[in-house]
C-alpha cells in the first residue's frame, strides 16, 4: 500500500507498458507525461513512415533538417556506440528487417525469416551531424528503440519534480526518496532494489521472439539475433539512456566479458546465463 | 605350459590397459565441456550505493 501523495499512472504507448510515479502530482500532470511520452514516441518510431525517424532513414544520402530531439538522440546513438566499442549500434535496421522484424509485436506475431542478415556498418562511418541536421550514407537505416526510451525516461523523471520514478516498457529513471523515504523498490533479477537516483534497465533475449532464435537484439557484428551465452542482463546506472546502453552492450558481449563491463559502468547488476 | 599361462596374461593385461586408455581418451575428449550447463548462477551483483530490500516493488525492469 503505498502513501496516498504518491500519484501513479499506467498506459500503454510504444507496444508496451508504462508507468509514472509522481509524489504529490495532479492528474493533470500525470496525463501530460503521457502525452509527452506518446507525443515523442510517434517521431522516434520506425513502424510508422510519417514519423521523423522514418523520414530522416528514408532520405539516407541527403543532408535532413532534424528536431532537436532527433539530433540529440542520434549524438547520444555515437556515444552508445564508443562506449560499448560498437556492440550498441542503432544502424542494425536493416538487419533487423531482414531477419523479419518489420513491424511492432503488439501489432502480432511477425513474419520469421532467418534468410538473411548483415552486419551493421560503423556507425561513425555512416552518420554526419551538425547544428540542426544530420545525414546517414545511402542505404543505411537506424532503430532508436531503447536509446530513445532510456532518454525519454530521464527526461520526464526530470521534469516531474525531485520525487518520481519513470518506467517506459522496462527503461526505468527514479529520483528523490521514494514513497516511504527509503528509496524506489524496483524488481531486478527477482530482487528488489532501492532506486533513489538511479535508473535501471533489463535487456532480455527470452521477449520479443516471432520464430526460432529470432529475437530483436541484434549483435551487429553477425547481422544475427546475439547469442552470447546469456539471456538476460539487468543493470542499475545512474541514468535510463545509459542502463539500456550497459544492458544490451553485456547481453551482446556474453559472460566472459558482462562482468568487467558492468563493473566498470554500472551500480549493480545481474547476469542470467543461457 | 607356465610360460604360455604367463605370456597369455601379461597379453590380457596389456589389452585392458590399452582399452581403459582408449575409453577414458574418447570419453574425456567427449566431455570436455556440456554445452547445455550453465556457465554459472544468476546472481546479483550490487555496489554500496544500491541497496537490496524485502519491499514490495512498485514496478520492474521487465518490459510487458
Amino acid at each position: 500500500m503505498r502513501p496516498d501523495r504518491i500519484a501513479e499512472h499506467h498506459f500503454k504507448a510504444m507496444g508496451t507498458t508504462c508507468s509514472v510515479f509522481v509524489e504529490g502530482a495532479a492528474e493533470a500532470t500525470l496525463h501530460r507525461a503521457e502525452a509527452q511520452v506518446r507525443g515523442l514516441a510517434a517521431r522516434l518510431t520506425r513502424f510508422d513512415p510519417r514519423s521523423e525517424l522514418s523520414r530522416f532513414n528514408a532520405a539516407a544520402g541527403g543532408w535532413v533538417a532534424v528536431s532537436p530531439e532527433l539530433e540529440t538522440l542520434l549524438r547520444e546513438s555515437l556515444r552508445a556506440f564508443e562506449m560499448s566499442a560498437g556492440l550498441v549500434n542503432v544502424a542494425v535496421l536493416p538487419a533487423m528487417v531482414a531477419i523479419g522484424y518489420t513491424r511492432t509485436l503488439a501489432a502480432g506475431p511477425t513474419q520469421a525469416s532467418a534468410s538473411s542478415a548483415r552486419s551493421a556498418p560503423q556507425l561513425p562511418d555512416v552518420l554526419q551531424i551538425a547544428i540542426g541536421r544530420a545525414r546517414l550514407a545511402p542505404g543505411v537505416g537506424i532503430d532508436l528503440g531503447g536509446i530513445a526510451k532510456g532518454w525519454m525516461a530521464d527526461r520526464m523523471c526530470e521534469r516531474l519534480g525531485g520525487n518520481a520514478l519513470v518506467n517506459l516498457g522496462g527503461d526505468l529513471r527514479a529520483r528523490g526518496a521514494g514513497p516511504d523515504g527509503a528509496g524506489w523498490p524496483v524488481g531486478l533479477g527477482g530482487s528488489t532494489v532501492m532506486l533513489d537516483d538511479h535508473a535501471a534497465a533489463t535487456s532480455s533475449v527470452l521477449r520479443r521472439r516471432w520464430g526460432e532464435g529470432l529475437h530483436h537484439v541484434i549483435d551487429p557484428r553477425t547481422g544475427w539475433p546475439a547469442a552470447s551465452g546469456l539471456a538476460e542482463v539487468s543493470v542499475v546506472t545512474r541514468t535510463a539512456i545509459d542502463a539500456e546502453i550497459v544492458a544490451k552492450a553485456a547481453l551482446i558481449a556474453g559472460p566472459e566479458l558482462a562482468p568487467a563491463f558492468c563493473a566498470a559502468h554500472a551500480e549493480a547488476w545481474w547476469l542470467r546465463p543461457s | 605350459m607356465i610360460d604360455l599361462r604367463s605370456l597369455l596374461l601379461k597379453a590380457g593385461a596389456t589389452a585392458l590397459t590399452l582399452a581403459t586408455t582408449v575409453v577414458a581418451a574418447n570419453y574425456v575428449t567427449a566431455h570436455l565441456k556440456n554445452p547445455a550447463a550453465p556457465l554459472h548462477p544468476a546472481v546479483l551483483t550490487v555496489a554500496p550505493s544500491v541497496r537490496q530490500s524485502d519491499v514490495k516493488p512498485v514496478t520492474s525492469t521487465y518490459a510487458s
